[in-house]
């Protein structure tokens, strides 16, 4: 019970860590989060009947990236010529549900809610991108990686302009 | 202390039908390359677009490959009106009005699916996929002898098939949609004919606060904006720098309806080499020649529908992607984006596979160019709706390229114009629009 308590915290306070280091536009430094072999979608939420879940489809990926496309993204937003996010967007990531559901030694499965806050421009009405995330991380030379990150949106139909942020 | 300035506001929604009308006459000037600020955001404008042209034109609703078998739907809407597109038990393609004729509730909420019947939620009336109303409860007690079930299917809207995309119209007396879309079929053809196309999933879906129409403008003629708006994606080494974008033909094919082609693609063939004679079957020898040679394509077909074929480096593959989307309106200043990504059937899972990802990253929601043009939509409609706009009639200036002459040895049909950076197209497509609103 011990051992878990500490992996909790220790998942916390890692998911913690990378929201903040998104919501602080350090996108290099987030980078360094991310394994190698990272998985990064995020299904499409779709309008089914009760008895015919699920209610996504992953046949359409809103995000359907890898460490290479997710090092394309960041670079892209570092051009002067990103103009989605000229000015950034003020986001504010707001993690919680926290729930680890599998793990091994140098492996957790993690599932968690995420409620992200996105202010653009002078837009006086905020963006809210609610979801759940499953997330792998492990274990690389002692740190936590993110394996894989799986985000499903609550909405079929996006209230937020685009996806220039990460989620 | 007042001031005495004589200027006016004028007051759009205190005119009449036809002083609007000449007022909209009067200062929409496509031929002049002068288009006003007003028309894209002010909600009386909206109120004639709404009646003239998105109760009249044909309209996108799905593509045949999305309801392949008896009894799938898909869910849609067109003119501010929810439809059931079925593949229906007799094996017909039904686009019925999502609205049961008993007391007008919604029938289906379910955004695709595959049913035999559709029941109403309120009070259970029960109709066929084909829109045959076959269920009442209690009937012989509530009814008697005097309910007619015959009279009481689902409204059918008219519908049509171009090329597996499923076409319909809320107006009875348009005319065909063989007319409506004309020589921009040619065009078609390249996109959805070229080999069986089939879409991938359901459409994504995002909304901005952005009007409708800068989308088709953007579509029918705006390679220009390419340098700069996208100008991030040159400083990745993504796509050429310079005037890449330039190259190729700028076409007009009538009723609103245009594009543009890029070519040569100095990368070669964009497309799967393994269904070259898919393609050669399928198309005539001149479509297949522009084929061998595209870089990219935009088409717009009035009055809101993109179609977008864009091949690009990913992964040290050279891939091609092929998407349609609508630009749906919401609001006088806002719409919901819809886009499909489509593959070529007979491709290896692999080519589809790495296409989806490249249209997903380039062109979808997140999509790296996508991105960039949401904030010029945006911020456009925001200006547009102070009515600082209408007291000074500010107007936008769309003359590029009209000291271009037309190219007359291309071998698609249409306005052909070389190149691709000129407003030929929008100017041609605001013709299109303001003599649609305006007519009597």
């Amino acid at each position: 019970m011990h051992k878990n308590i500490i992996l909790q915290y220790e998942i916390e306070q890692w998911l913690y860590k990378e929201s903040e280091l998104l919501d602080e536009l350090n996108f290099d430094g987030w980078y360094e989060l991310l394994s190698e072999e990272i998985s990064y979608t995020m299904p499409l939420r779709i309008n089914q009947m009760e008895e015919s879940k699920p209610d996504y489809s992953e046949a359409t990926l809103l995000f359907d990236d890898d460490s290479t496309t997710l090092k394309l993204r960041i670079d892209r937003l570092k051009t002067d010529m990103a103009w989605a996010e000229l000015p950034p967007s003020r986001t504010r990531r707001n993690v919680s549900n926290v729930k680890i559901k599998e793990m091994s030694e140098n492996e957790v499965t993690v599932h968690s809610n995420l409620l992200l806050y996105r202010s653009r421009s002078t837009d006086t009405t905020a963006d809210l991108i609610s979801g759940q995330r499953k997330d792998v991380l492990r274990k690389e030379n002692g740190d936590w990686k993110l394996v894989s990150r799986w985000f499903l949106a609550d909405q079929t139909s996006l209230g937020t302009r685009n996806l220039a942020i990460f989620v | 202390m007042t001031t005495t300035s004589t200027k006016q506001v004028p007051r759009l929604d205190e005119m009449t039908r036809s002083e609007l009308i000449q007022y909209l006459k009067d200062t929409v000037k496509p031929e002049e390359g002068l288009i006003p600020s007003y028309i894209f955001s002010h909600p009386k404008v909206y109120e004639l677009e709404m009646e003239k042209i998105f109760l009249r034109d044909w309209l996108f609703v799905a593509h045949k490959s999305e309801i392949p078998n008896k009894g799938d739907f898909v869910t849609r809407e067109m003119g501010g009106q929810s439809v059931i597109v079925t593949h229906g038990a007799d094996g017909e393609i039904h686009v019925l009005l999502n609205v049961c004729t008993h007391r007008g509730m919604k029938l289906c909420r379910m955004d695709n699916g595959n049913q035999k019947n559709f029941t109403c939620p309120y009070h259970g009336f029960n109709f066929k996929n084909t829109g045959d109303l076959i269920g009442i409860p209690f009937q012989k007690v509530v009814y008697g002898d005097t309910m007619d079930k015959s009279k009481m299917g689902l409204k059918e809207i008219r519908h049509a098939v171009y090329a597996d995309l499923i076409f319909a119209t809320l107006d009875a007396d348009a005319v065909s949609l063989d007319e409506f879309l004309g020589d921009i079929k040619w065009y078609l053809d390249l996109a959805f004919n070229r080999a069986e196309m089939e879409v991938v999933g359901l459409p994504q879906k995002w909304n901005v606060d952005g009007t409708w129409k800068l989308g088709s403008d953007n579509t029918i003629s705006d390679s220009y904006h390419t340098l700069v708006s996208h100008g991030s994606i040159a400083k990745l080494g993504l796509v050429p720098t310079g005037d890449y974008s330039k190259y190729g033909y700028q076409i007009y094919t009538g009723n609103g309806h245009g594009l543009n082609l890029g070519m040569p693609n100095p990368d070669g063939f964009a497309f799967p080499e393994s269904l070259i004679d898919e393609y050669k079957e399928r198309l005539s020898k001149d479509q297949y020649d522009i084929l061998k040679q595209m870089k990219n394509m935009i088409v717009c077909v009035s009055p809101n529908i993109m179609i977008l074929i864009s091949s690009m480096d990913l992964k040290g593959q050279k891939i091609s992607q092929t998407s349609l989307r609508i630009w749906k309106p919401t609001g006088p200043d806002s719409m919901e984006i819809s886009s499909w990504v489509l593959v070529e059937k007979n491709a290896t899972e692999e080519w589809k596979r790495l296409s989806e990802q490249a249209f997903t990253l380039t062109f979808g929601a997140s999509g790296i160019f996508e991105q960039d043009d949401t904030e010029n939509f945006t911020d456009i409609t925001q200006n547009s709706k102070s009515p600082y706009h209408l007291q000074e009639n500010i107007v936008f200036n769309y003359t590029m390229g009209m000291h271009q002459d037309q190219v007359e040895d291309f071998v698609g049909p249409g306005i052909v114009y070389k190149d691709k950076f000129n407003e030929a197209n929008s100017r041609a497509f605001f013709r299109n629009w303001l003599d649609q609103i305006t007519a009597e």
